[in-house]
């Protein structure tokens, strides 16, 4: 095969780099939610392709409105999102792959964007790739776009930040870009919504022309890699092309490639048969390649040292293609370019400042989902149980039904009660999800994890962990989804793990009940301790289990790429915060009702004294209070024996939100409205701790904080962590969760109860 | 040298990546390929390098800059 020329004029219209009018392609599509990415509801398929940071998530909004569907890939654990595109007369499916910085994956994410641009044997195989490319860092996303021009399938640039690049005195040329390139390159502004008609004309083009000439697969010319390489890749081309299960299912430039650097890729060659010639003829292609390279036109300075690896070799010359590009297409004010970024970095990851601003952005997080989410959410509550409850109350006895039946206990008190739980998580929910768009958004997040990467690794954990385990101080169920960040499946399912042991804000509000009834002025301290005991059983739970389950993990070397900051967007902020919430309200919703409704069935199931009426059966003579009764046995070694106790404990594994009404219920007293002020509901609580516990009664509440800190912390953190890590994992954890809270709990009682 | 022995303000060529064969292969999509010229801009609190490779700013740990053999082409003044 001989050097292609990489200046094919293939490029069409480009637009200005800074259109004025918003493009028209940008209205939102209708567009139900789907349960599953459906192949055959659009006449095509485009995939965006992007390293990470490049505004492609922001590009796929743009284009495809709020319409659209965030959901697992059909048998993958790999969340996409998918939505419609409007091409003038056509909608094609748009599908917003994975970020990544290479076709050689290292992450079940990136797997999935390889696999679907490269393997034809995969349903959902996009017709067309928009590969989004950061003018503000054009060598790094020019290396990726090297490879998927190898994959097989057209490919339609969109250039982003040309406006950031600008700013810092580099003049991306598109149009030059694009004949450089040798395919069309479209500059856009997706958080302005401007180049998208644009876009859309060019991929409407591209894919009428693949149409019409077959699928481009023939065509995937790649990038000229320069002379060495593209001898030795044309032979094994050659072979490829003449074992048809091969040739048929994936590009043969691709595949040579992949087998000369014994790339990931290399290993979907097992399943398929005749390939002895291609596996014979791979290493002495591989020790030509080698020995080649460094003679020829060393691409950079140093070549020569790197003599023993092909992937090295490969690697260099895509950047030497890159560097060509590059020359071709870009003007630069100066060398070293300080921009106002890298001065903010100066001090915000500065030796001196660095941990004390993040110390004081997370207690920014911290405060804002406390102190700023309580009061919306008792507003909410009390809306719900006042005007909302009695409104439904209303209704049912007026269409006959009342209130007091099996049928309408069950819809106030199950569906309707339910419903509110979920909702009062709303408020919270949705200040969590901006703050992490915030953080996201502005560049941030990446310098926080770089400041306590070290930290984190006492822990055996890498610094982006600390975002999962901060948010879960707030609540765990984000947190858990927040571990996705991670990109090691291990640490995942280990963080997974050890978020339960964050105290949740939920927690805090029963320390904080039982703190002031029984410890009055030491109340703060008493409270304080359980955040110290989170972190120690975070640091202790987390060596433990690298030490029998995780053992062997290696650490992932910290190497972080650091967006520029800039200014989050409205726009942006909002919708990644409407979505996020939408699929929270999706997943937990079910769970929550559903739990409600069944602690309610057990409760009005009467088991004793006579069939009370359902929703007056006092909970003392209820199958859930026989059942409190049943278990509270277990709890005596720690300190609290009691059916009281166990009942909150029971609810509290529903929500922790819930214990404090439990309370209330099995004492027939009035809820408090402020868990500061506990009212009737105190002196009940001392009297059964104190006679429980024999008199060591604040060692037998600080044994029921421990237990409530360390136990499953809700129904819905256990419905995230099986959307995560799995049923089995899900059911190790909470193992591992109970038997850690009652070992502890037992420990502080038994051992307090001979101290004090 | 390697990277550990670079200050802020630091520029130096890289040489060759050290290291098994999925660490080589993230850095080089990251940027860092033989031959680039990797500027030092900071030190972050516990010890790790904040580079610019290319127009790309990189945050880097002690054990990775131990992997990042270099040339010094300009000290620190």
């Amino acid at each position: 095969m001989a050097a292609r020329p990489v200046t094919s004029p293939t490029t069409r219209r480009i637009p200005s780099p800074q259109p004025t009018r918003p493009a028209p392609c940008c209205e939102p599509v209708t567009d139900g939610p789907v349960g599953e990415v459906d192949p055959a509801r659009h006449d095509a398929r485009v995939a965006l392709v992007g390293n990470p940071n490049v505004g492609k998530s922001t590009l796929f909004n743009a284009v495809t409105g709020a319409r659209q569907h965030v959901g697992n890939w059909p048998g993958k654990t790999v969340h996409v999102a998918t939505g419609t595109w409007r091409l003038g007369d056509r909608a094609v499916e748009v599908v917003d792959l994975p970020g990544t910085y290479s076709l050689l994956p290292q992450s079940p994410d990136e797997e999935l964007t390889r696999d679907l641009l490269v393997d034809r044997g995969l349903a959902g195989r996009p017709d067309l790739a928009v590969v989004v490319v950061d003018a503000s860092n054009l060598a790094r996303n020019l290396y990726l776009l090297a490879q998927v021009l190898e994959a097989g399938v057209p490919v339609v640039v969109a250039l982003t930040m040309v406006d950031v690049a600008a700013g810092r005195g580099i003049d991306v040329d598109a149009e030059a870009l694009g004949r450089a390139v040798g395919v069309p390159v479209v500059p856009v502004v997706p958080r302005q919504r401007r180049g998208c008609g644009e876009l859309a004309a060019e991929v409407a083009h591209a894919l009428s022309h693949a149409a019409a000439h077959g699928r481009a697969d023939a065509a995937a010319h790649g990038v000229d890699l320069g002379q060495p390489v593209e001898a030795v890749v044309a032979d094994l081309g050659v072979l490829i092309a003449a074992t048809p299960a091969v040739a048929e299912r994936f590009p043969a430039r691709w595949l040579a490639l992949e087998l000369l650097t014994e790339g990931p890729g290399a290993a979907h060659l097992a399943d398929l048969a005749g390939t002895e010639a291609i596996h014979a003829a791979v290493p002495v292609a591989r020790r030509r390649l080698i020995e080649a390279a460094p003679g020829d036109e060393p691409a950079l300075p140093g070549d020569d040292l790197f003599d023993d690896d092909a992937e090295t070799v490969v690697a260099e010359r895509r950047y030497a293609w890159v560097h060509g590009v590059v020359a071709a297409s870009v003007r630069r004010a100066g060398e070293d370019i300080v921009t106002w970024s890298d001065r903010i970095d100066r001090v915000l990851t500065s030796r001196l400042l660095g941990l004390p601003v993040f110390l004081l952005v997370m207690w920014g997080v911290f405060e804002a989902t406390t102190r700023v989410a309580a009061p919306l959410q008792s507003g909410l509550q009390s809306l719900l149980d006042g005007p909302v409850g009695s409104g439904v109350g209303w209704l049912l006895t007026r269409v006959g039904i009342g209130t007091d039946g099996w049928v309408g206990g069950l819809v106030l008190n199950g569906l309707v009660a339910g419903v509110g739980q979920l909702l009062t998580f709303v408020p919270l929910m949705a200040i969590m999800f901006v703050l992490l768009a915030l953080l996201e958004d502005s560049g941030y997040m990446a310098r926080a994890a770089f400041v306590v990467d070290r930290f984190m690794r006492l822990i055996g954990l890498p610094g982006r962990a600390f975002l999962p385990l901060i948010v879960g101080f707030g609540c765990n169920v984000p947190a858990i989804a927040g571990t996705r960040i991670l990109s090691d499946t291990r640490q995942r399912l280990l963080t997974s793990l050890l978020v339960p042991y964050v105290t949740c804000s939920a927690r805090l509000t029963v320390y904080v009940l039982l703190a002031n009834v029984f410890f009055g002025s030491s109340a703060g301290t008493a409270v304080f301790a359980m955040y110290v005991l989170s972190i120690a059983l975070i640091i202790l739970i987390g060596l433990g289990l690298r030490r029998t389950l995780f053992r062997g993990h290696t650490r992932e070397p910290l190497v972080l790429e650091l967006p520029a900051y800039r200014r989050p967007t409205a726009r942006v902020v909002g919708l990644q915060t409407w979505q996020k919430l939408a699929g929270f309200l999706k997943t937990a919703g079910g769970i929550i009702v559903l739990t409600v409704t069944a602690v309610w069935l057990l409760s009005s199931i009467p088991v004793r004294g006579g069939a009370g009426t359902p929703g007056h059966t006092p909970v003392e003579q209820s199958l859930f209070g026989a059942t409190a009764r049943t278990i509270a046995p277990a709890f005596a070694p720690a300190g609290y024996g009691d059916w009281h106790a166990s009942a909150a404990l029971m609810t509290g594994f529903v929500a922790k939100e819930a214990v404090v009404a439990t309370f209330a219920q099995t004492y027939s007293a009035a809820e408090p409205s402020d868990v500061h002020r506990a009212g009737q509901l105190g002196p009940q609580l001392v009297a059964t701790f104190t006679h429980t516990s024999g008199g060591h009664t604040a060692v037998a509440v600080l044994a029921f904080m421990v237990f409530l800190l360390a136990y499953t912390p809700c129904m819905a953190t256990v419905a995230a962590q099986r959307a995560e890590i799995g049923t089995r994992w899900t059911l190790v954890g909470m193992g591992i969760q109970l038997a850690v809270a009652w070992l502890l709990s037992v420990l502080v009682f038994q051992v307090g109860s001979l101290l004090w | 040298m390697d990277l550990r022995d670079c200050r802020p303000a630091d520029r130096a060529r890289l040489n060759r990546i050290e290291g098994d064969r999925q660490q080589r292969r993230r850095l080089m999509e990251l940027g860092f390929v033989p031959g680039q010229i990797l500027r030092v801009l900071g030190r972050g609190a516990t010890g790790g390098l904040l580079l610019a490779v290319g127009d790309a700013r990189i945050a880097v740990d002690v054990e990775t800059c131990r992997a990042l053999r270099v040339d010094l082409i300009r000290a620190a003044a």
